[in-house]
């Protein structure tokens, strides 16, 4: 099983992720309502993918994606960023903070599928 | 492959929304006030940044093009603002209109209705306000670097201002640990328990060597703004005292002057209680499957007759059953708790109407709002809402006079509009519309009319609430349209059973008074025709609404009083009633075409009826009289006509009639 | 001592009931039939936001039923905790009494009105009948 940490400050907005994947096999899903929360929760826990809204309000989510980063065991976590609207400014910076991949709002279900899917395939520890 | 459907979430969607759009206006009015006061919104700003941006984003998963163009505005408006500290000022305004906007569209979406395109024009001033002026420069607090570097200027203008009130800032280093989660103290635990013992300006992750008392080699600092001791925070983050340290120590340099902490503080520590958010639609479903519940115990009730019947022991299934009456019974009244809503949320959006209305009619507006801690079921305090508006408008628009009238008259310029409610007693709830305003005018009022001057407060509200009459003959911008003084009579009054009371003095001003009962029996009721009367019957004792088919009902000769027949009907017999007959004490008629199905005790017994009207809420009114107390009628209630309407319980007339047939 | 009175007609004749215990006089537009209540009682009416039960005098003192006028009005008096509705053919005057104008019933007026008329009187000419509310609307209390 995938455990998948589905962070945004809404909670419709988390409903509507896990509702788009949890028709796929061996995933589950954890949420957390905040950057500070999400942080907490991946020092504490394992989880195979983060999928991380960027506009929190306590802590922004490109401090989040450099806090994972610099954590040595967080280091390979695939981080799938979920926004409104990005620019390209916005889409930088949180990439080269080390973001994996970048979807915007709104989104096709089949989108954040296609996303997870090929974050799970690539990240299969080899051998 | 998935075929998620992302419209089915538009119910949550709406009930986010409009929690969202409450805070912001709570928000935006309370960045006003402070900055008027000449302290910092930057909390506020913070915030009001956060609900645009959730607005925003829900609003682009649910596909509300409009909606997401102005919250898109109004965010980045707010984010420039937060990020450089600079005040709101007069955008205000602006803020509030895209506000309203934005509600006016969630409203349409709501009653599925087309959303109309933003506005050109607001949405071009929005994206024309440069929020980012730097607001007063604040000197070096002394911030040690690993923190400073990661305040905006937002945050560290926060601190600045708390410091100058004389707050002291504080920083409490919680580390988590798997132990300490796993007895609930996480970050968002401790972030709320810090809440309540002042204002929390940032929260900043930090990595720490791993060690035994930092497994995981993460530590937060959170930055607070407080009065409390050491002590305290300490324990409220579950640390050890020296997790907490102050963060400054000298005042800044350039600092406005001291300011009292606003009273806000108190109220919104109170608030923060233990409370979970429920978008009340939730609640109306949980009462709509209780209902199906209490069919389901009456089916439950007539299997176990038919086994007792058949000679099997039922004695503790029987009492089993009986119990669960009481239980559902139960259940409902805490359901209907649960649907209170406190006063104090209810008359929230007061303040922003007044604001609204205010800048209207070009009048300057001082409100107090005094709501208690009283709490009403939702469906009382919706029907009071319109009222309490209406009055509030009423106070604005004829009541208070112009500032510079107020002044040649020796009042203050701004005109005094207080909105109290408190608890009367046990049974009692009283809420207040009082203002200094001019009074009301009984002569002209009564000429209008072509009435004689009212001779007392009671004449007075007869005249004032007698249906199409205002003291302006044609509509004014904010009154005289929508709800009338009749129906704030008719609401408070008629439907709820309560009292509505005027005192006013020329010169000086005018108090409406409106008592309500606190509880209030409130049913889901079917509304129907009979021998042209409406009736109304709870849903909780219908089993069936049954179709009366001329072939299935038998009419044996011998048939004696109201009894139309026997209905044949899945295999049993079921006794049909003429309802009106029954009544009137004579014998059947044709009857209807539809029948109103019961179980008592487990047998099946049909009233018939004209039409059925449909089904809505009711507030029941016991009635008390001997003189009119009798079995098959449970009470009265008012669906809006003025006249009282009956309630029946067709369980009590059920036993009437087999009563009366010489049965059980 | 002088006290007022309420004065009403009922199939030609004159009653009077205490005006302190008369809580407000209305017209009679029609009342809501309860079924299985005693005859003499027409129905509720929603008045100033209480549900009030009517009892119709004529009925009442079993006298032939008419229907209602323009002139009908409903007396509403407080007895105890009680509010209830007095239909009556007209209402329209309030007359004042000295305790000495009153005089017990003649035997045959007080078997006729069942007890409902505590006393006659002598108002100018007219001879009126004082009504004692509490018997009109029956002895029973309010329950609870």
């Amino acid at each position: 099983m995938a455990r998948i940490l589905v962070v945004d400050d809404s909670q419709v907005m988390r409903e509507m992720i896990i509702a788009c994947l949890r028709g796929e096999e061996g995933l589950s899903f954890e949420q957390a309502g905040s950057g500070l929360e999400a942080i907490e929760m991946l020092s504490l826990g394992r989880y195979d993918l983060v999928v991380l809204d960027l506009n929190m309000p306590d802590i922004g989510g490109v401090e989040v994606v450099e806090f994972i980063r610099a954590q040595d065991q967080l280091g390979d976590l695939p981080i799938l960023i979920v926004t409104t609207r990005g620019d390209d400014a916005s889409r930088q910076q949180v990439m080269a903070a080390g973001a994996t991949r970048y979807v915007t709002k709104p989104f096709n279900p089949e989108q954040i599928i296609g996303e997870v899917r090929g974050l799970l395939r690539s990240a299969q520890p080899a051998g | 492959m998935s075929a998620v459907d992302l419209k089915t979430f538009i119910t949550g969607y709406l009930a986010e929304v409009e929690e969202h759009l409450r805070m912001a206006e709570r928000n935006l009015l309370e960045a006003e006030r402070v900055e008027a006061a000449g302290g910092s919104s930057a909390r506020q700003v913070r915030a009001l940044f956060r609900s645009m941006h959730t607005i925003k984003g829900l609003s682009a998963m649910v596909g509300v093009e409009p909606v997401v163009d102005l919250a898109h505005e109004m965010e980045a408006a707010l984010r420039v603002a937060d990020r450089s500290g600079t005040p709101l000022g007069g955008a205000v305004d602006l803020l509030v209109r895209g506000l309203r906007a934005v509600e006016a569209r969630v409203r349409a979406l709501a009653s599925g209705e087309a959303v109309p395109p933003a506005p050109a024009d607001l949405i071009d001033a929005l994206a024309a306000l440069g929020l980012d002026r730097l607001g007063a420069e604040v000197g070096d607090l002394g911030l040690p670097e690993d923190v400073r570097s990661r305040l905006g200027p937002g945050e560290t203008q926060e601190l600045a201002h708390g410091l100058a009130r004389g707050r002291r800032a504080v920083r409490v280093d919680f580390v988590p640990n798997p132990s300490r989660a796993a007895s609930g103290l996480n970050i968002t635990a401790v972030r709320e328990r810090l809440g309540r013992l002042g204002d929390l300006v940032k929260v900043i992750p930090m990595s720490v060597p791993r060690s035994p008392e930092a497994p995981v080699g993460l530590s937060f600092a959170v930055l607070m703004l407080t009065g409390a001791a050491d002590a305290e925070i300490a324990e409220a983050a579950g640390m050890p005292l020296d997790a907490v340290s102050s963060l400054v120590g000298a005042q800044p340099a350039a600092a406005p002057a001291a300011l009292p902490p606003p009273a806000e503080d108190e109220e919104e520590v109170e608030l923060r209680g233990e409370v979970v958010r429920v978008p009340v639609a939730r609640l109306d479903d949980v009462l709509d499957r209780l209902s199906v519940l209490v069919v389901s115990r009456s089916r439950i009730a007539r299997a176990v007759a038919e086994l007792a019947s058949r000679g099997v022991d039922v004695g503790a299934l029987s009492h089993v059953v009986q119990e669960s009456t009481r239980h559902l019974r139960d259940l409902r009244a805490a359901i209907m708790r649960a649907r209170m809503v406190s006063l104090a949320e209810l008359l929230e959006r007061v303040p922003l109407i007044v604001r609204g209305l205010s800048r209207t009619v070009g009048k300057e507006i001082k409100l107090d709002l005094d709501a208690g801690r009283a709490e009403l079921d939702k469906a009382v305090g919706e029907r009071l809402f319109p009222a309490v508006v209406h009055l509030v408008r009423n106070a604005v628009d004829h009541a208070i006079e112009p500032a510079d009238e107020r002044e040649r008259a020796g009042k203050p310029r701004a005109g005094h509009i207080r909105v109290a409610c408190h608890e009367r007693g046990q049974s009692q709830l009283e809420l207040q519309v009082i203002d200094d305003g001019r009074g009301i005018d009984q002569a002209a009022l009564a000429r209008r009319a072509g009435r004689d001057e009212p001779r007392d407060p009671e004449e007075l509200l007869a005249l004032l609430t007698e249906v199409g009459l205002s003291t302006r003959d044609q509509a004014t911008t904010t009154s005289g349209r929508g709800v009338g003084m009749d129906i704030v009579k008719r609401v408070a009054v008629d439907q709820l059973g309560g009292e509505l009371m005027v005192a006013t003095e020329r010169g000086r001003g005018t108090a409406f008074t409106i008592r309500v009962p606190l509880s209030l029996t409130i049913v889901d009721a079917f509304c129907f025709h009979s021998g042209e009367r409406t009736y109304v019957v709870p849903m909780s004792m219908v089993d069936e609404i049954v179709e009366l088919e001329p072939d299935r009902v038998h009419r044996p000769p011998a048939l004696a009083g109201a009894l139309v027949g026997l209905l044949d009907r899945r295999g049993e017999a079921i006794p049909v009633v003429d309802l009106e007959a029954w009544f009137a004490r004579r014998p059947a008629g044709g009857g209807g075409r539809k029948a109103i199905l019961v179980r008592r005790r487990g047998r099946p017994l049909a009233f018939t009826v004209d039409r059925m009207l449909g089904k809505q809420e009711v507030v029941v009114r016991p009635l008390e009289d001997p003189l009119v107390r009798v079995p098959g009628v449970s009470g009265t209630t008012d669906l809006g006509d003025g006249r009282p309407t009956l309630v029946l319980d067709f369980l009590a007339l059920g036993g009437q009639v087999r009563a009366a047939q010489g049965g059980p | 001592m002088n006290t007022l009175y309420v004065l009403f007609s009922v199939a030609g004749t004159e009653y009077v009931l205490p005006a302190a215990d008369v809580v407000q006089m209305e017209s009679f537009s029609g009342a809501t039939p309860v079924p299985g209540t005693a005859p003499f009682v027409a129905g509720l009416v929603q008045m100033r936001g209480k549900v009030v039960p009517v009892v119709d005098l004529r009925a009442r003192f079993g006298l032939p039923a008419a229907e209602p006028t323009i002139d009908s009005r409903v007396v509403v008096v407080q007895v105890g905790e009680r509010t209830v509705g007095l239909l009556v053919d007209s209402a329209r005057e309030v007359i004042r009494l000295r305790l000495e104008d009153l005089e017990s019933p003649p035997d045959i007026v007080a078997q006729d009105g069942a007890g409902f008329v505590s006393s006659v009187a002598r108002a100018g000419q007219r001879l009126v009948m004082v009504i004692d509310p509490s018997k009109v609307v029956g002895e029973e209390q309010l329950d609870g």
